[in-house]
């Protein structure tokens, strides 16, 4: 599916409807390095790195460029699914394109006062 | 922490110190749940879309489901920078609460949520306040006060939806920023109070 990429038709037309797993040849993804919805990444390789990716691993790694972003905001900027945007994200991580940053695991653990205090500070200066 | 993977040699980027957290906005279809975020987001809301068979059931082999029909629900986010250290997420849950309720992932790890109801229809409201006391998730209830709509006072709002005293009830106008971010004050207070007060309650 990557052929044909002067095709700008063709880059337009499928959305995460018509194609949600095709991108990633149909793997949903075993290790998926434990990415959340908030999951932050950022490119740890140069831009000009992404010659011979494919071309959703170029957009990725090209718009997490010194800026960190979430799987969901990668996900909304591409117009892919969150799942198989987990699992070009995972690719990247394993191939040492990205770092990633996980949100702490449950809500088990008694809430950080810090950091709600930090949160509540940084809204109210809206 | 989760953090691996890091090659200090390589780039110039570095997470070490950021850290994303998420709050929730939920209530029933055309509530305004989106107009809230869009209140008070840095950035134009932006949506996602994940698939309705995949949510709540982990990660599961897809081989082949490109021929199946696939349903996708969508949600809708805003991004606040709080500081050098700090994203928040702001997500908007699907209006049918019959889809974000599936959504697990949504749910874990957030700090807490805004149920968003209209006083039209209440009863709209009453899936979400179960859902995060059930799961001992934090919330308020803020009432988004349409043009037009009977206006009613906390007191009334709290005895018709019944939830407990120590759950604020805040009346707001969403389509407006101070009144936006005077819900999510609300409600990081309200999580302040509860955290400082110790043990986290598992039932409101």
């Amino acid at each position: 599916m990557r052929q044909g990429g002067d095709d700008a038709s063709f880059e337009l037309a499928p959305g995460p409807l018509v194609r949600p797993f095709a991108v990633t040849r149909g793997r949903a993804g075993k290790d998926l390095h434990e990415l959340d919805i908030i999951t932050l990444v950022v490119a740890v390789r140069p831009e000009a790195d992404v010659a011979g990716l494919d071309r959703e691993y170029g957009d990725i790694l090209r718009m997490c460029q010194r800026r960190p972003l979430s799987i969901a905001e990668i996900s909304a900027q591409m117009g892919l699914l969150l799942a198989a945007v987990k699992v070009l994200v995972s690719d990247l991580i394993q191939s040492g394109h990205l770092i990633y940053r996980s949100p702490p695991p449950s809500t088990t653990g008694r809430p950080d006062i810090k950091l709600l205090q930090a949160v509540l500070d940084g809204v109210r200066k809206l | 922490m989760v953090f691996v993977n890091s090659d200090p040699t390589a780039g110039s980027s570095d997470l070490s110190g950021v850290r994303a957290v998420k709050l929730l906005v939920a209530g029933g279809f055309g509530v305004g749940k989106t107009t809230l975020v869009t209140a008070v987001s840095e950035i134009k809301p932006l949506r996602t879309e994940e698939r309705l068979s995949s949510l709540g059931s982990g990660i599961d082999d897809l081989t082949g489901v490109e021929r199946k029909t696939t349903t996708t629900v969508a949600l809708d986010f805003g991004r606040i920078t709080i500081n050098p250290e700090v994203v928040l997420y702001l997500f908007g849950t699907p209006g049918q609460d019959r889809f974000w309720f599936m959504w697990r992932e949504l749910s874990v790890g957030a700090l807490g949520a805004v149920v968003l109801a209209d006083t039209r229809r209440l009863s709209d409201s009453f899936g979400s306040i179960d859902f995060f006391e059930s799961r001992g998730i934090p919330f308020i209830v803020a009432v988004n006060c349409f043009d037009g709509a009977e206006v009613y006072d906390e007191a009334e709002v709290r005895q018709a939806v019944d939830i407990d005293d120590h759950v604020p009830v805040q009346l707001c106008d969403v389509r407006d920023r101070t009144s936006s971010k005077r819900v999510l004050v609300r409600l990081l207070e309200h999580l302040m109070s509860v955290a400082t007060a110790g043990a986290a309650p598992s039932r409101w």
